[in-house]
């Protein structure tokens, strides 16, 4: 990105050295990472060393310093989700899209990102799908929002099984209708 | 005109204008308390922790690293006490474990009393003291260096992680870093590892002297402890 397109951003914050957290974010909610050249960028405009800049950007987890893929998978690791299985559903997601934590598919479609809490504990494992929360992950739950993430592009790159993949669409088309009839059979009840 | 505030050290009464450090105004009245990170005229993090002493507040003992805590009228401040040496040693041995490796961490540790390193040596080569890194920015207003990532994988790193042209190549982070200064000629291998006699030396010079005295260590010199600054 050039000094022209971030330009809106930098609006109104040039010379500011207080801004860079808020810069910093702002740019990755627009572009979905930091580049290098974008905080070299932020370093002049702002009047922040780059040292601060590349410290900042590397030190909290909500900032990417690499390009990150069109959805982007938060598996939480904390305690609570960890003995509720959450690194099964990490090699789970390994075992599909073939990614660890911090890594994007090929076709850049998903990244797959660990936190060290979400502050649900209660309702774990907790997997965040595109900012969107989603409570009691199970194996089967998270394939369903995986393949509804990809949609029909989608197709594991390096895995052709896709006989199971079409049982496992049922299997979660299932389980969604399942959870929906039993929804609405507590919405009769109350 | 400075105001002068008046504190006891180690019961004696120092006075030290106000603004300097605890640390600084013992090491002028010659209370060597330990130290590691601590550039003279450097701004103190508290980095290495080695430099913790007794603040006795009300009859309560707080203890901090004394590189960060301002001196204040009618301070107590005890720096020799059974329970800082003891906690002094212990962070010795770790810095010792995280860079065994090292002359000046080793001649430090001695210093604290540390005959033996119970922790598996890490062999890291840094003990994040960030001698480098203020060097850097206090001194050569370059800022080409400074500590990157968090937690466990906290380390001294270039912004984006290359040389940047602007930094002015004067070596000083490696002059100032405890690693740099004589390496230590004792055995470091994995299984083998101990602390090496030469740097025992050092202290039973000055035989029988108790833990925690300053021996005047060379050491000092070396990495330019204030003792040596202050001259």
């Amino acid at each position: 990105m050039s000094a022209l397109t971030l330009e809106p951003i930098l609006k109104g914050r040039r010379s500011q050295p207080h801004m860079l957290i808020e810069t910093l974010l702002d740019v990755q909610e627009s572009n979905g990472y930091v580049s290098t050249e974008d905080m070299k960028i932020i370093s002049r405009e702002l009047g922040v060393p780059e040292i601060e800049v590349y410290r900042a950007a590397n030190f909290y987890k909500a900032l990417s310093l690499k390009p990150r893929g069109k959805n982007v998978i938060t598996i939480c690791a904390g305690t609570a989700c960890h003995v509720r299985g959450s690194n099964l559903l990490s090699s789970q997601i390994h075992g599909l899209l073939g990614i660890g934590p911090g890594e994007t598919t090929a076709d850049g479609l998903f990244t797959l990102e660990q936190v060290n809490c979400l502050g649900a504990c209660a309702l774990g494992p907790v997997v965040v799908l595109n900012g969107e929360y989603h409570d009691h992950v199970t194996p089967a739950k998270l394939k369903a929002l995986i393949l509804k993430a990809g949609g029909q592009e989608k197709q594991a790159p390096g895995k052709k099984r896709t006989p199971v993949k079409a049982s496992a669409r049922k299997e979660a088309a299932a389980c969604a209708n399942g959870k929906k009839r039993h929804s609405s059979g507590k919405a009769l009840k109350s | 005109m400075k105001k002068i505030v008046t504190l006891t050290i180690d019961g004696a009464t120092t006075r030290a204008p106000k603004g300097t450090t605890v640390l600084d105004a013992a090491i002028e009245y010659g209370i060597c308390i330990p130290h590691l990170c601590h550039i003279p005229n450097m701004t103190d993090i508290g980095a290495c922790r080695l430099c913790i002493v007794e603040n006795i507040v009300d009859g309560r003992s707080r203890i901090t690293t004394s590189c960060t805590l301002d001196v204040q009228e009618g301070m107590v401040i005890r720096t020799n006490t059974e329970r800082i040496r003891h906690l002094r040693r212990n962070i010795a041995e770790l810095l010792v474990a995280q860079a065994p490796n090292s002359r000046a961490v080793q001649d430090m540790a001695v210093r604290c009393g540390v005959k033996e390193v119970r922790y598996p040596f890490r062999n890291d080569d840094c003990i994040l003291c960030g001698r480098c890194v203020r060097i850097c920015s206090d001194m050569w207003q370059a800022r080409a260096i400074g500590f990157v990532g968090r937690g466990a994988e906290r380390r001294v790193g270039f912004p984006f992680g290359d040389r940047p042209a602007y930094c002015k190549e004067c070596n000083s982070c490696v002059d100032t870093c405890p690693m740099t200064i004589v390496p230590c000629e004792g055995s470091m291998k994995p299984g083998e590892a101990h602390l090496c006699g030469g740097c025992e030396s050092q202290l039973s010079m000055a035989s029988g002297a108790q833990e925690a005295m300053c021996v005047m260590c060379r050491l000092g010199e070396g990495f330019k402890c204030s003792r040596y600054g202050w001259q």
